[in-house]
């Protein structure tokens, strides 16, 4: 504790915070903190504020006035002498910075849409992203936001996903890639120097879909481009920018860099998350106070060029129900990237339904600014999400594209929340939807193709798969395809049931949900991954509730050995559940060898 | 009636308080300089037709384009408002240099027409925003004391302003030569200052939207 002049006492953070305010500040904050005029234009901008009418604690001049207020008081003489006058005001005590976490953090997702709103050009997102780092260098932040700060700091990307997941991911997907185009020649080329593109990705893409990088692959080898992933460094998302923390910006950023750098590669292009995009084309350098001796693209640029320069060719009609765009509020808002998905969608799509309002002021998903990582704000995320789900009924569509990982996981959501009825995708499935394969020369016997089918069902010939799930139809369908594809089926609808099974019966794989009544998916993948018995069966977490993830990887256990989000099909689910079942054959699975 | 003199005096105090804020803006200026600018080092995205300076000139022109922002464009009569609030204050100010320099222009009817016509609207939009700073639940909440006295402030100095104009040289136009006076000594440490920095924030700001492709802002076709 120290006290200021009027014998106030504050606390050892307080202090702190105010001392690194001090540093932070630059003239273009300054301009933002100082310009305000209260004329309240922006209050109905924010999508908060839209779903919580008469709660001015989530206006976005309120919210902003906590800063400003602080600042005031210690950076503008008219605060210092007439702080009541002007409405300065300083922190003391551990619970007002707790009050500034819930406003910065649990009340604004950063889209800025309040921002290109303000006729003074104040920019709140800006400096509330600073309050962010503010708190978090003085150790005050949600939970989720520490321990994903600390798996990009110390394992290098936003997920703890190891190298050796990344690399088996990798191959597995060029394996897949290799089937599915029947040429052996379609592979995904690692760490290659001197490559044209260096493709980096977000870490939810090998956890959770890493069908994206599959379909990535496929059109950058029909395109034929001279291609290659980075082994290390490749984690193009960046949870700097929502923490607001810099130094971890600029270290991520950098690494992504120097790996560019390390392969001569010519360009580095960037698999379609906002956040990403934003982070590593346009603040990174500014972060890592660095110039990038290499371009930089989004791989919807990338895409469209290779469709207009016939690189590879598109059918749309293979995309014939009606969708529409969403629009990831750092792509758009804040990098300006909102004509060319739009353009793609148009090549690759038969009916393309504009959503309103859009482009620049579009409302966010309401995932953004880290919020799906906090999970004491989902309330009020969801709550909030009412714009959006509105927003997407109204386009009639069925499916909505985004180009954002985090936009999806948040799209999700509110699709499930508000039962609004709509499948969530990318762009580069779509695009990898509509290619145009070019017909082989050489026709593969009829045999032989009967030869890989039956092949494909004899790796599940024999295997005892336990599916654990509370809703029958998805026990049926589970059932019904793994058993057409030779598997034995045993099932369970409640956790205990299902831990009591796996430890008196052979498993070789679990298929698991995460929302039971009773015992939750959480307990039992805890209670298997800890039980000598079946602490080796490999997990494959199927779950509708994207929102729950952190009831299975909050756990300090090895993580599941697949993942998938329901609605899942037929090829989906066969295809990761015989990788599993293949992986662990050959003793090449993570948890195993860390169990 | 006022005495001459004493109309004489309020009116060079107004002056001189001219200065002093002049001087007090100076050192704010002076004192916003010296945070250091953010460097900006990524290269530019968006259309190509799009860049930093543009950018910047159209983030400064934005306050004269209604229809570019979604706050302006759906609240026709708040941007109303503050056209007509910003114009009295420019025919306010005026006024205080066209009743001692150029008394005949100032009694000219159209001149008086226009004086009471602009200022008088500023009045009544001044009326409007003291109702809205006190009865909206969420302008209420982000008011400081210094937001409800300048709009009071300003709304008596249009009051006043508009008895000014008739030149009689009575009670009204006195008041309003003092009240000038003080306005302009309060400015410079009030809200009322905003428009001091808002060329530096549409400035920053811009610059770094029309890098970033943002600035000029593209909406897509309008829904049906």
């Amino acid at each position: 504790m120290s006290s200021n002049s009027n014998g106030k006492q504050r606390s050892h953070k307080a202090e702190m915070l105010l001392e690194r305010f001090g540093k932070k500040l630059n003239r273009q904050v300054a301009g933002s903190l100082v310009a305000c005029v209260h004329c309240g234009l922006c209050t109905d901008s924010c999508h908060y504020v839209q779903t919580n009418p008469g709660d001015v604690t989530y206006a976005p001049a309120y919210k902003a006035d906590r800063l400003r207020k602080i600042f005031k008081r210690h950076h503008d003489w008219t605060g210092r002498v007439f702080p009541w006058w002007v409405g300065a005001k300083s922190v003391f005590t551990d619970e007002d910075l707790e009050e500034l976490k819930d406003i910065s953090f649990g009340k604004c997702t950063n889209c800025r849409r309040c921002t290109i709103n303000c006729p003074m050009g104040v920019d709140f997102a800006t400096f509330n992203r600073m309050l962010r780092g503010m708190l978090v260098s003085v150790g005050v932040m949600p939970e989720g936001v520490a321990v994903v700060s600390k798996d990009q700091w110390e394992i290098g990307n936003q997920m703890g996903v190891l190298k050796e997941d990344y690399i088996d991911t990798i191959e597995w997907m060029s394996e897949e890639m290799q089937i599915e185009l029947d040429d052996e020649t379609a592979v995904i080329p690692i760490d290659k120097e001197n490559a044209d593109v260096v493709y980096s990705i977000n870490p939810r893409e090998v956890k959770y879909d890493p069908r994206t990088i599959s379909d990535a692959a496929k059109i950058f080898h029909l395109a034929g481009e001279n291609w290659t992933m980075p082994s290390e460094g490749w984690d193009m998302t960046n949870f700097g920018l929502f923490s607001g923390d810099d130094d971890l910006g600029g270290a991520v950023s950098g690494m992504l860099y120097d790996k560019v750098v390390e392969l001569k590669g010519k360009k580095l292009v960037i698999s379609e998350c906002g956040h990403g995009y934003r982070s590593t084309r346009c603040e990174g350098p500014n972060w890592a106070k660095r110039d990038v001796p290499f371009e930089m693209e989004s791989s919807v640029i990338t895409m469209l060029r290779f469709i207009k320069e016939g690189r590879i060719k598109v059918d749309k009609s293979r995309n014939p129900e009606p969708i529409t765009f969403h629009d990831s509020c750092n792509n758009a808002r804040s990098c300006g990237l909102f004509e060319e998905p739009r353009e793609l969608l148009n090549l690759v799509c038969e009916d393309f339904r504009e959503m309103y309002p859009n482009r620049v002021e579009g409302y966010c998903c309401t995932g953004g600014g880290g919020a799906m990582s906090m999970s004491e704000y989902s309330g009020r995320r969801l709550k909030s999400a009412k714009v959006k789900a509105d927003q997407l009924k109204a386009t009639g569509a069925k499916i909505v594209a985004t180009s954002c990982h985090n936009c999806v996981d948040g799209l999700s959501d509110c699709i499930k929340h508000y039962d609004v009825g709509m499948e969530v995708t990318q762009l580069v499935n779509l695009v990898a939807n509509a290619l145009i394969i070019p017909e082989k020369p050489v026709i593969v016997p009829v045999e032989k193709e009967a030869e890989k089918v039956v092949a494909e069902a004899a790796k599940l010939a024999g295997k005892r798969v336990l599916i654990v799930d509370d809703e029958p139809d998805i026990l049926t369908f589970f059932s019904t395809v793994l058993e057409d594809n030779g598997a034995e089926i045993l099932t369970a609808t409640d956790g205990e049931e299902a831990v009591q099974i796996a430890i008196k019966e052979h498993i070789d794989l679990v298929t698991l949900d995460i929302n039971m009544p009773g015992k939750d998916g959480g307990w039992v993948f805890e209670k298997l991954r800890t039980t000598k018995e079946t602490q080796t069966i490999p997990i494959c977490i199927i779950s509708g509730k994207p929102e729950l993830r952190r009831l299975i990887y909050e756990r300090s256990v090895p993580a599941p050995d697949g993942y998938l989000d329901k609605p899942v099909d037929e090829d989906m689910l066969l295809r990761n559940v015989r990788k599993i079942i293949e992986l662990a054959e050959r003793g090449e699975l993570a948890s195993i060898s860390t169990s | 009636m006022i005495s001459h003199e004493a109309m004489h005096l309020a009116e060079s105090l107004a002056h001189y308080a001219l200065i002093v804020m002049a001087l007090v803006y100076i050192l704010r200026i002076r004192w916003f300089l010296g945070f250091v600018a953010g460097k900006e080092r990524q290269a530019p995205t968006g259309a190509a037709d799009t860049n930093p300076k543009r950018g910047s000139n159209y983030s400064l022109a934005i306050i004269a384009m209604p229809w570019v922002m979604e706050s302006t464009r759906t609240k026709p009569f708040l941007y109303l408002q503050f056209v007509l609030f910003h114009l009295g204050v420019v025919a306010g100010i005026t006024l205080s240099f066209t009743i001692p320099f150029a008394a005949e222009f100032t009694a000219l009817p159209i001149v008086q027409i226009i004086f009471k016509s602009l200022i008088g609207a500023a009045f009544v939009v001044g009326v409007i925003r003291i109702i809205r700073r006190i009865g909206n639940i969420y302008m209420r909440a982000i008011s400081t004391p210094d937001d409800h006295f300048a709009l009071w402030l300003l709304t008596a100095w249009f009051g006043f302003a508009y008895f000014a104009v008739s030149m009689d040289g009575g009670m009204a136009q006195y008041i309003y030569f003092w009240m000038t006076m003080f306005f302009l000594l309060y400015v410079p440490f009030s809200k009322i200052s905003h428009y001091l920095y808002y060329p530096f924030t549409r400035h920053y700001f811009g610059k770094s939207m029309g890098r970033r492709g943002v600035y000029p802002i593209r909406r897509g076709p309008a829904a049906s």
